[in-house]
C-alpha cells in the first residue's frame, strides 16, 4: 500500500471518529446543562476543554460567554477557524476520503458526501438552529454509517486498517480527555454533590457508557467505577484498554509478527507497552489525571512514530540495500 | 413536449433530420411525460451527481471549487450505420497520427517529402526536440485520444480537433449512461444501446499490453496532480475503475532508471504510467524544474524502456492546431488511403495570402491560438466587439505561426431540456468519442461525450464556460 494512501486512510478515520466524539458530547452537554446542579459556565467550560479550545473561545469571545450555550455549540459546531470544530472535521474527513477515492467504497465516500453536503448547503445549519438534538444525533448516525459502510463494503485490506487505527487511536484520546476533564470538574464539587448520580450518568452517556456500565456495574454508579469502567472495562468498545487492543490488532495485520520483509515497528511496540502499563493499573488508587495524561501524551507519541515509520515521503526512506533486493526481484 | 420544439435555422437538427428509428426513440422516451415530470427527472440526477461528488473543479480560489457537470438526460442518439463510418474513420486517423509522431521524433520522412511544411512541426511549442531517437515501449504513443468532431448545416460529421495529450471527459461518459439506465430504464432498454461500460477493461488491458514486462506481472498506477486538478474525480474514477492505485508525483521516484512508488513496506517497482499530468510538468530534469508535480529522472527511465509512459511526451506535435490542416496529408503519405472523416477548412495566419484573408474577415471567422485547449485564447468572429478583433489583429501579426482561423461551422442541435423555460429546445452539440490504442491496433468506445451549449444561443460548449453534457447513445444494428 502506498505510504501516502495509508496517511489519509489513518487521517480519515481520525477526523470521523473526532466527529462523532465532538457531536456526542455537545449533545451530552446541552441536555445536562437543563436540569444540572452545576453553574452553565462550569458545563460548558468541560466541552471546551475537551476539545482544547477553553483559551481560543475565551480569547475571542471574552469569559462571559462560556455559559452561553448557544455561542460555544456554534463555535465548536460550525467555526471554521475552530481546528476541532465539527464542520472542519467533516471537511477533513472528506477531503482524506476524496484524495484516496479509489480506495474508499463507493458507499462509503457516498455517505461522507452527502454529511458534507447537508453541511454545507444550509440545511443542516438550519436543523442545528431549530432543533439542535436532532442535529447532533443525524451527524452521530450519519457518522456510523459511513463506518459500518466501511466496515461492510470495503476490502478488508490494508486500507481498512488504517482507517480503523485512525479511529481507535483518536477514541483512546477522546476518552481520555473526556475523562479527564469532567473528573477534574467533578472532584471540586463539596462532597455531598460529588455523589451526585446525574453528573457521573452524563460521563458515561458523552462516551456512549451508560447502559453498558449499568449492565456491568448492576446500577452501582460511584466515580470510582466510573472511571474503572471507562479506562478499563474490556469489553466496552470505547475504554482505554478496548481501544489500545483494537488498535495493536489493526497494526499486527499491517505487519504480522515475524514477518521478515518488513522491519519491526517502533509505534507496535510502544502502542503494546502503553497496554501492558494501563491493564496492571489499580484505578481507583492512582492520581487520575496524571495517568490520563501519560495515555494522551504516549498517543500523541504513537503517532509521530507512525508518520516517520508508515507514511513518509519516499526518497528519505529510500534504503540502497532494499534497492538492490528490488532490482533482483524484477 | 415536442410540439413546441422549432429547429434552428441554418443548423442541422439531429431529431428532425434523423430518421424514423431515431426519431421514433426520442418521442417514446417522452410520450407521457408532463414537463413537471421531466424536471423532476432531471433534479434527481442532478442530485445523484452532486451526492456522489462527480465533480470538477473551478479555479476561482487556490482551493478550487467543486461543481456538477450539468446533465440534459434526453440523450444524443447515434444510428449504427453513422457509427460504422465514424468508427472506420477514427481508426484510420489515430494510425495516421500515431506514425507521424512516430516519424517526427525519427527520421522526419515527410518533412523531407515536403508534404508538410517543416516549420509548422518544427516551429511547433509541443515539439520536444529532446526526445528525438526515443522508441517508447512497445512502440505505442497515442494509447488514449479524444477526436472532437462536429456535425455542419448539411449534417455532416467533421474533425474539429485532435486530443492527444491528456483527453479527458471519459468518466461522464460512464457516468451519464448510468444514470439513462437508472431515470430512463424503459426507453432505454426499448432502443437497443450498445454498451459503454468496458472501456475500464480495455483501458487496463491497453495500458498493460504495452508494458516493459508480462501483463501479469505489470504493476500499472494513474499518476495525477493531485485533487486539486480540475479532472481530480476522474483520475481518481478510472483508478478506481481498473483496480490501480492512484499515486501523486511525490509517492514516486527513479533509482538506477526504473521507476518506483513508495509503499508501507518499501519502494515497489511500476512498470506503466497512465499519467494524466502535462508534458511540461512530468520530469523537472527534463522540462521545468519548478515543477513539483512531476518525477525526477522519469524521462530516463522512459526513454532506457524501463517504464511505459500513456501518452507518450511529445504528442503535443501532432494535435497542434497548426499541424492539424495537414492530418489528410498524413493519411495518404503513411497509409495510401484516402481520408474517411472530413475536417474543419482552415487559414494558417504563417502563411501571408491566407493571413491577409483572415485580418480582413475577422468578423465572421474563428480564431484559435494553436496550442491553448478549453476554449480559452478564441476569438469568436461573429459575435465578437470592435476592441476584440483589434485585439486579435495586433496578436495575429505579432506572432502569426500561433493563430488559425475557420469558417463558423453551424453546430448541430439536439432536443435539450432547458431548466429555466422547463421546456424542450434546439441546443448546439458537439461529440469526443474516444480511440485506445494498443499493441493490437486501434479500438473506438461505442459511444463518447456529448457536450451541449446550454444557454440561448451559444456555440461553446465547455464545461468551464457554460457547457453540459448529455449521454450518447450508439444504437446496434437493425438485424
Amino acid at each position: 500500500m502506498i505510504s501516502r494512501v495509508a496517511d489519509h486512510c489513518f487521517w480519515m478515520g481520525r477526523y470521523l471518529e473526532r466527529v462523532e466524539s465532538t457531536s456526542r458530547v455537545l449533545r451530552v452537554t446541552s441536555s445536562l446543562v437543563l436540569d444540572a446542579i452545576l453553574p452553565p459556565e462550569q458545563v460548558w467550560t468541560s466541552a471546551l476543554a475537551v476539545s482544547g479550545e477553553e483559551e481560543s473561545f475565551v480569547e475571542r469571545n471574552g469569559v462571559a460567554a462560556v455559559g452561553d450555550g448557544f455561542r460555544v455549540t456554534e463555535f465548536l459546531t460550525w467555526d471554521p477557524a475552530v481546528r476541532s470544530s465539527l464542520a472542519r472535521s467533516v471537511q477533513a474527513a472528506r477531503e482524506n476520503a476524496r484524495s484516496i477515492r479509489e480506495v474508499v467504497s463507493l458507499e462509503a465516500w457516498e455517505a461522507i458526501n452527502e454529511l458534507h453536503v447537508w453541511l454545507h448547503d444550509g440545511s443542516g445549519r438550519t436543523e442545528w438552529a431549530v432543533r439542535p438534538d436532532a442535529f447532533y444525533r443525524q451527524v452521530r448516525t450519519w457518522t456510523q454509517l459511513i463506518l459500518g459502510a466501511v466496515e461492510h463494503t470495503m476490502l478488508h485490506d490494508n486500507a481498512i486498517d488504517f482507517i480503523m487505527l485512525g479511529v481507535f487511536l483518536e477514541r483512546v484520546g477522546q476518552t481520555a480527555r473526556i475523562l479527564d476533564v469532567h473528573h477534574h470538574a467533578l472532584m471540586q464539587l463539596p462532597a455531598d454533590l460529588v455523589r451526585e448520580e446525574t453528573l457521573w450518568l452524563s460521563l458515561l452517556r458523552a462516551c456512549a457508557g451508560f447502559e453498558p456500565f449499568m449492565k456491568r456495574k448492576a446500577g452501582r454508579v460511584t466515580p470510582g467505577e466510573v472511571a474503572t469502567f471507562l479506562m478499563l472495562e474490556p469489553r466496552f468498545p470505547r475504554s482505554l484498554v478496548f481501544c489500545l487492543g483494537e488498535a495493536d490488532q489493526r497494526l499486527a495485520s499491517i505487519r504480522s509478527p515475524g514477518d521478515e520483509a518488513f522491519p519491526p515497528l517502533r509505534c507496535q511496540a510502544r502502542l503494546a507497552a502503553l497496554e501492558s502499563f494501563l491493564a496492571s493499573r489499580r484505578v481507583p488508587d492512582e492520581d487520575l489525571h496524571a495517568l490520563l495524561t501519560r495515555v494522551v501524551d504516549e498517543i500523541a507519541a504513537i503517532c509521530s512514530e507512525l508518520h516517520e515509520e508508515l507514511f513518509q515521503a519516499p526518497q528519505r526512506a529510500w534504503s540502497p540495500v532494499r534497492g538492490e533486493q528490488l532490482r533482483a526481484e524484477a | 413536449m415536442l410540439a413546441e420544439y422549432h429547429p434552428l435555422p441554418g443548423a442541422f437538427d439531429e431529431l428532425l433530420g434523423a430518421n424514423e428509428r431515431l426519431r421514433a426513440t426520442v418521442e417514446a422516451m417522452l410520450d407521457g411525460r408532463s414537463s413537471e415530470e421531466f424536471a423532476r427527472t432531471q433534479a434527481l440526477a442532478e442530485a445523484a451527481l452532486l451526492n456522489q461528488g462527480v465533480t470538477f473543479s473551478v479555479y476561482s480560489d487556490s482551493r478550487g471549487v467543486e461543481k456538477i457537470f450539468p446533465v440534459c438526460l434526453l440523450p444524443r442518439i447515434i444510428s449504427a450505420a453513422e457509427w460504422s463510418r465514424l468508427e472506420r474513420g477514427l481508426q484510420q486517423r489515430v494510425l495516421a497520427l500515431e506514425a507521424f509522431v512516430e516519424d517526427v521524433y525519427a527520421d522526419q520522412r515527410i518533412l523531407e517529402a515536403g508534404d508538410i511544411p517543416r516549420a509548422v512541426v518544427l516551429g511547433s511549442a509541443q515539439y520536444l526536440p529532446a526526445l528525438r531517437g526515443i522508441r517508447p515501449p512497445a512502440g505505442v504513443r497515442i494509447h488514449i485520444s479524444g477526436i472532437d468532431l462536429i456535425r455542419d448545416g448539411a449534417g455532416v460529421f467533421r474533425v474539429l480537433e485532435d486530443n492527444l495529450r491528456t483527453p479527458s471527459g471519459v468518466s461522464y461518459v460512464l457516468e451519464n449512461r448510468l444514470l439513462s439506465k437508472r431515470l430512463l430504464a424503459r426507453a432505454f432498454e426499448a432502443a437497443r444501446v450498445r454498451p459503454v461500460n468496458q472501456y475500464p477493461a480495455r483501458l487496463a488491458a491497453a495500458l498493460r499490453s504495452v508494458s516493459p514486462v508480462s501483463p501479469e506481472e505489470t504493476t500499472l498506477v494513474v499518476l495525477t496532480p493531485g485533487p486539486y486538478n480540475s479532472a481530480y474525480f476522474e483520475h481518481s474514477f478510472l483508478a478506481r475503475q481498473m483496480g490501480v492505485e492512484l499515486v501523486e508525483a511525490a509517492d514516486l521516484f527513479v533509482d538506477d532508471d526504473r521507476l518506483f512508488v513508495q509503499t508501507i513496506r518499501g519502494p515497489k517497482r511500476v512498470h506503466v504510467v497512465y499519467r494524466r499530468t502535462d508534458d511540461a510538468f512530468l520530469d523537472p530534469e527534463v522540462f521545468r524544474p519548478d515543477s513539483i508535480l512531476g518525477v525526477r529522472g522519469l524521462l530516463r527511465a522512459w526513454a532506457r524502456g524501463n517504464v511505459a509512459l500513456a501518452n507518450a511526451p511529445g504528442n503535443g506535435v501532432a494535435d497542434d492546431k497548426g499541424v492539424y490542416p495537414f492530418v489528410p496529408e498524413m493519411i495518404r503519405f503513411y497509409l495510401g488511403e484516402e481520408p474517411l472523416l472530413e475536417q474543419v477548412p482552415t487559414y494558417q495566419c504563417a502563411r501571408p495570402e491566407e493571413r491577409a484573408y483572415v485580418l480582413e474577415h475577422l468578423s465572421e471567422l474563428v480564431v484559435k491560438v494553436v496550442d491553448e485547449a478549453g476554449g480559452y485564447g478564441m476569438l469568436m468572429g461573429p459575435t465578437s466587439t470592435a476592441e476584440e478583433r483589434a485585439e486579435f489583429r495586433r496578436r495575429i501579426l505579432a506572432d502569426p505561426r500561433r493563430y488559425v482561423a475557420q469558417p463558423r461551422i453551424e453546430l448541430s442541435t439536439c432536443p435539450t431540456w432547458v431548466s429555466q423555460g422547463q421546456c424542450i429546445a434546439p441546443r448546439r452539440v458537439d461529440f469526443r468519442p474516444y480511440v485506445l490504442n494498443s499493441a493490437g491496433g486501434p479500438w473506438v468506445l461505442p459511444g463518447g461525450l456529448t457536450r451541449v451549449a446550454l444557454r440561448e444561443g451559444s456555440y461553446v460548449v465547455n464545461s468551464s464556460q457554460g457547457g453540459g453534457s448529455k449521454d450518447t447513445w450508439v444504437l446496434k444494428g437493425e438485424g
